[in-house]
């Protein structure tokens, strides 16, 4: 009995692995070579989809859209937690204030945003549109005009996840030992040097965690879209993972679904590998 | 003595559950709007009342996000009720196609009833492609063109039912009355969003209406690359084109109907007891056919448009699909059709609606009604194919491009979208 002991505490995460996570990949894999819409019995198809994927062209826009999405998306929520993250790290007054209000928002449901942002950038009766026609200049169609759609999603979702980073950038800062700016100091750096020289180097294993989380959590493009503006317009802000959830859940085309899923992962997978290899190296 | 324990509950929860299963009274799904859960209590009771053998119960569909996607659920996780009022016809063939549907021609007196209720149109229109009916036609919400008269009448020579030409000519004149630059009253608005079913509120009627209710597939086969679809897209367009309709969305928060922003809509008969509720005092509103192409127009025909049909239907998981039918018929004889009328302000896809003097003092109460039972006789439903979302979806995304953002033209829009329902029923096949 005592023997068994062990296999009996890992049991539970065991069979938990097995059946949400074994399970589901195995069968999506073999749902891949499937043709399945829930009710009728899967009918054996080869590699149909996967053919069917590359000739896809939603799907390949769907997958401009979210990298499109991330150009804009990735730098800037870098670009701002960093410098947030410097700015909090000196002794300011109110500090601990605003490293809670720039938290804030990402304890928020992504629901809740998504619908104030939404009548944010309203263009009848948006807060940003009237601030706009109040000093005389013409309205912008935040949602509705395909050029701007997905880069008003793009800085709304900065907006949500900023804070995050802004926590991750400031525990990195405050590993930096204070004695490297001191013996540049005496060397006569300025503060780019130091920024670029010490501080940059030093927060390397950060800025790829962040770059990293911001690259997943961007490919994850779903709720903003999916609520603000539905995909459009013109399939503008159609992100992957929302054509994905339109084949299974519109459509019911489960095993192309699963197909563009896998595909999606492996992608996924490329994409991060390839970043640990430049952003590691690179600073 | 482990075994005989195991045996022992084995036998009990097997007896138990098969004797649950025989006693187990028929269910019978509502829509969960109060008009039809006190239509479905009302004849659930009745039947109770007389046929104690067969029991029955009725609940209204849980909630969720649609009622579509709760009845996939039940079907997939083998839960579904007997009988189901409330299917949208496009999806009866999906269902059909999967056997999950008792095929109702197949029943003792169903084919007599059917065609007492029906005239044959209807019935070629809900035959499914195997040659069986799975469906009930039982209520419809014909979509009709709702205008403000006070509106109409502040314009020149114009006067509905409208052509294209009558209906652009008064949003002209609408938007010269703006004055100002900016446009905040329109003639119209619909739905911009390119989400497939809006389509069956906007192309889908004014299509049905300029071709005199042609199907959109034919054998399998795309059928609406011709004129008609082509000149609802250039109509539509030129609407949003010319500024007559708004891009954008219109505040939810307010009716823009009841607010005057609008002067027409393209709606159904659920908004003559909403307006009826917050309408101000002296606001005064008429129901017409859906604007036709002139030649249509001139020529004195009646007017097609979508009739949003909404069906009974009986589960395969039904063990007394004969009584399931025999209550079901119920609903919709002429004592059912009526209480239809009465609790729901929904209209029965029954022949002769209008003329029929069972239902004279109906429409003599609520007169504001009359247009759609006369418009009940010229209505469509959709085509049966197991893939019609997808058809209309692929309508929409180039109606999102030619409608509404001008970037193709309207012959190059609809043959796009023919093309790729084509290719799409090809796969499907």
């Amino acid at each position: 009995m005592k023997k068994l002991l062990p296999y009996w505490l890992v049991a539970p995460y065991v069979v938990h692995m097995l059946v949400f996570v074994a399970f589901p990949v195995v069968f999506s894999v073999v749902l891949t070579f499937h043709r399945w819409n829930i009710i009728s019995p899967m009918e054996f198809i080869g590699p149909d989809n996967y053919v069917r994927l590359f000739k896809d062209r939603l799907f390949w826009q769907a997958l401009f859209n979210t990298f499109r999405f991330l150009l804009v998306h990735i730098p800037l929520q870098i670009g701002i937690a960093l410098g947030l993250a410097e700015l909090l790290n000196r002794t300011l007054r109110g500090a601990a204030f605003f490293r809670a209000a720039f938290f804030l928002p990402v304890i928020v449901s992504g629901v809740v945003v998504t619908i104030l942002w939404q009548q944010l950038l309203s263009f009848n009766s948006g807060m940003l549109n009237r601030l706009i026609a109040g000093i005389g200049l013409p309205r912008v169609a935040w949602l509705d005009d395909p050029a701007v759609a997905m880069y008003s999603i793009a800085i709304m979702a900065t907006w949500k996840n900023v804070g995050l980073y802004v926590i991750l950038f400031l525990v990195g800062l405050q590993t930096v030992p204070p004695q490297y700016y001191e013996a540049a100091d005496l060397e006569g750096a300025t503060n780019w040097q130091k920024f670029r020289y010490i501080t940059l180097p030093m927060i390397n294993p950060t800025i790829f965690t962040v770059v990293v989380l911001s690259t997943i959590g961007g490919f994850s493009l779903f709720i903003e879209p999916y609520i603000m503006t539905e995909g459009g317009p013109l399939n503008s802000t159609l992100s992957a993972v929302m054509y994905i959830y339109q084949q299974a859940f519109q459509y019911y085309h489960m095993g192309y679904s699963a197909t563009l899923g896998f595909f999606f992962a492996l992608l996924i997978l490329a994409v991060v590998a390839i970043q640990k290899r430049y952003v590691e190296q690179e600073i | 003595m482990t075994k005989w324990l195991i045996g022992f509950i084995v036998l009990v929860v097997a007896g138990s559950c098969s004797q649950d299963e025989g006693n187990r009274p028929m269910v019978f799904w509502c829509s969960n709007n109060a008009g039809e859960i006190a239509f479905a209590k009302e004849f659930t009771e009745r039947w109770q009342r007389s046929r104690t053998d067969k029991p029955l119960r009725f609940q209204p569909i849980p909630e969720g996000q649609s009622s579509e996607e709760i009845i996939l659920a039940s079907v997939v996780g083998k839960t579904t009720p007997d009988i189901y009022a409330n299917m949208w016809q496009g999806s009866v063939e999906m269902y059909a196609k999967a056997h999950v549907l008792i095929p109702l021609d197949t029943l003792k007196g169903f084919a007599d009833f059917i065609r007492s209720r029906c005239d044959s149109s209807v019935i070629r229109e809900i035959t499914s492609a195997d040659g069986h009916i799975y469906q009930v036609p039982w209520k419809v919400n014909p979509i009709m063109t709702l205008s403000n008269r006070q509106a109409l009448n502040s314009l020149r020579g114009i006067r509905p039912p409208f052509s294209y030409t009558s209906f652009l000519e008064a949003g002209r004149q609408l938007k010269h009355q703006n004055g100002d630059g900016y446009t905040d009253r329109w003639l119209g608005y619909t739905e911009v969003k390119a989400i497939w079913y809006q389509r069956l509120f906007n192309f889908y009627p004014l299509y049905l209406a300029a071709s005199n209710g042609a199907p959109l597939i034919v054998n399998n086969r795309a059928a609406f690359n011709n004129r008609y679809a082509v000149e609802v897209f250039r109509f539509l367009q030129n609407l949003y084109k010319n500024d007559y309709f708004p891009r954008e969305r219109l505040s939810a928060a307010r009716d823009p109907f009841i607010d005057e922003r609008i002067a027409t809509q393209f709606s159904g008969p659920w908004q003559v007891s909403y307006l009826e509720k917050f309408k101000k005092p002296g606001f005064e509103y008429d129901f017409w056919p859906m604007p036709v192409p002139e030649a249509l127009a001139s020529s004195n025909k009646p007017v097609y448009t979508y009739g949003d049909p909404k069906n009974i239907v009986i589960f395969n998981t039904c063990r007394d699909p004969q009584a399931a039918w025999e209550f079901v018929r119920t609903l919709i004889d002429s004592q059912g059709d009526l209480r239809l009328m009465e609790l729901t302000g929904q209209f029965p896809r029954r022949k002769q609606l209008d003329t029929d003097p069972y239902f004279a003092p109906y429409f003599s109460r609520n007169p504001r009604t009359k247009p759609f039972a006369r418009q009940v006789r010229h209505i469509k439903g959709v085509d049966n194919c197991a893939v019609i979302v997808e058809v209309f979806d692929i309508i929409s995304q180039e109606y999102e491009a030619c409608v509404i953002y001008n970037r193709k033209t309207p012959e190059a829009a609809i043959r796009d979208a023919a093309n790729a329902v084509d290719v799409l029923l090809e796969n499907n096949e």
